[in-house]
């Protein structure tokens, strides 16, 4: 009936006009420690004056990358969450296919004990894991740098070649091809095998291919993604460890997200 | 004083095109590509096909597929984390600033008040090395220090990761262990229960005692209480609207 959906519709009004006074009165109550969400401002490119980031458009960036000053970055690449990329002394160029991951950190020098000033180039199909640190240092085609790994100023590192997880590789070292290097400071441990080289260039494309998935799903706007949120509560059914009472299943492992975001 | 602005800034381009041709000489690698770069673009002129990230910045949780991770409701996830793929929060558990949990190949599943310090990164690869599933698994009262990297590992209940450490594929804490700052555990590497190991790679040091035993429930105990009072800063939803629509009043957009 016209009159009391449009009497339910006022009332509903009147109900979320209080509420919004409501919110008004408790942030005055709170005073000073009243907090105020701001939009985030969070660029993940930014310049540094001239210094402009060049980022391919197919290459995959995390919005809570950081990405500032020089840096170049080729096709089909991808940089995680989190990363910070600071190219504001000096470039870093990044080759095709490669992939930065998380929460990874990508420094150039600006000086240096021994003087030389150094930008990092890493090329293609390389694999840097997660929480990497590398400070201006070359790396060739197809390496493997593993996660959590430091690589100083200077750090050459050949094609094929691999750091291994947690391995601190000081300054001007040299890897050569095909070995992989550990522990800290980093020495030689052993030379890798033609499988684990292939191994190398095939997980770089794995992972291309789940950047482009990641890259898909970051993109998306905020019609789309509050339609698909409506869309999987309606369809959700309880999973197996839970025992399917079927109005009480979304309510066991309420969705925090979709309040919070 | 625009002309002077103007000048330096000009003298400032050339400079720095002499600078990476010089740079550029000794490199093997993509010597066209960094030819490219060095006539760099004098503004900011972001690629037009170029996604332009919008002021929600990043989001917390990142569904890929029909995956979606799930938060229980009294788990506290701070709002710089990144939850993505099959991802599953258990209640008291907390999620510290800075992590990044990418359930994208696997699971990653953080157990009943367990937590995850700050900037850690948990990934969970296809396969493993060893028989143990791929997954990631954080069971009960796990306690993962900060910046710490855990690969498709199992930690059973009651352990305490170090901080900055790092856990490889198929690698198993048993239950009642301690693995001390700055540990490395190669792939497929197993730590006995109620042990103290440290070191890169991680060797045996002692056993624990009794005490220290009864002590790590009860570390992952105080750091809930301590999430809680995190989480009760944040308002069950979101008041960011209100700064959106100042912004569009104060760029003259109707609300």
């Amino acid at each position: 009936m016209g009159t009391l959906g449009r009497a339910f519709y006022t009332v509903g009004f009147w109900i979320r006009e209080t509420g919004q006074a409501l919110d008004r009165l408790g942030s005055r109550l709170q005073g000073n420690y009243f907090f105020q969400e701001q939009l985030s401002r969070h660029r993940p490119l930014m310049n540094v004056f001239d210094k402009v980031p060049v980022v391919h458009r197919d290459a995959f960036v995390a919005p809570s990358a950081s990405i500032t000053g020089d840096v170049h970055v080729g096709h089909g690449s991808s940089i995680w969450y989190g990363c910070v990329l600071r190219g504001d002394v000096n470039n870093i160029s990044i080759g095709s296919g490669t992939n930065i991951q998380d929460n990874t950190l990508v420094h150039v020098a600006k000086s240096n004990l021994s003087g030389k000033v150094l930008p990092t180039i890493i090329g293609d199909n390389v694999t840097v894991g997660h929480s990497a640190v590398l400070q201006g240092c070359t790396v060739e085609d197809e390496a493997f740098i593993g996660m959590g790994a430091t690589l100083l100023d200077g750090v050459y590192i050949e094609k094929h070649a691999m750091v291994a997880a947690g391995a601190l590789v000081r300054q001007n070292t040299r890897i050569p091809y095909g070995e992989v290097w550990g522990g800290n400071p980093a020495r030689f441990l052993r030379k890798l095998t033609e499988d684990e080289m292939a191994f190398f260039s095939q997980s770089a494309l794995n992972y291309s291919n789940l950047a482009r998935a990641h890259a898909a799903e970051n993109e998306k706007e905020l019609d789309a993604t509050e339609f698909e949120k409506l869309v999987r509560k309606k369809f959700a059914r309880g999973d197996g460890e839970h025992d399917s009472v079927p109005n009480l299943s979304d309510d066991v492992l309420l969705d925090k997200s979709s309040k919070a975001s | 004083m625009a002309s002077l602005a103007r000048f330096s800034r000009r003298a400032l381009r050339s400079a720095q095109t002499i600078a990476n041709r010089h740079v550029e000489s000794p490199q093997l690698l993509h010597t066209a590509e960094r030819a490219f770069a060095t006539q760099a673009p004098n503004s900011i002129t972001a690629s037009p096909d170029r996604v332009k990230w919008d002021y929600r910045g990043q989001r917390k949780i990142i569904p890929l597929g029909q995956w979606l991770p799930k938060v229980a409701v009294d788990a506290y996830v701070a709002p710089n984390v990144v939850l993505a793929g099959q991802v599953t929060v258990w209640d008291a558990a907390s999620v510290w600033p800075g992590a990044v949990l990418r359930g994208d190949l696997n699971k990653i599943t953080v157990g009943f008040c367990s937590n995850i310090q700050e900037r850690c990164v948990l990934h969970a690869a296809w396969s493993s090395p060893t028989g143990l599933p791929a997954e990631t698994s954080i069971e009960r009262y796990v306690t993962v220090g900060a910046y710490s990297l855990l690969r498709s590992c199992t930690i059973e209940p009651e352990c305490i990761i170090g901080q900055r450490s790092i856990l490889m594929e198929g690698s198993l804490v048993e239950t009642q262990s301690i693995l001390e700052a700055g540990s490395v555990l190669p792939p497929g590497r197993r730590i006995p229960s109620g042990e103290l190991w440290a070191g890169n790679p991680a060797r045996f040091v002692r056993s624990l005692t009794h005490e220290e035993i009864v002590e790590i429930p009860k570390l992952a105990i105080a750091i809930n209480d301590l999430s809680r009072d995190h989480y009760s800063e944040f308002l069950p939803y979101s008041t960011v609207y209100l700064e959106v629509e100042k912004f569009k009043k104060s760029l003259g957009i109707s609300v």
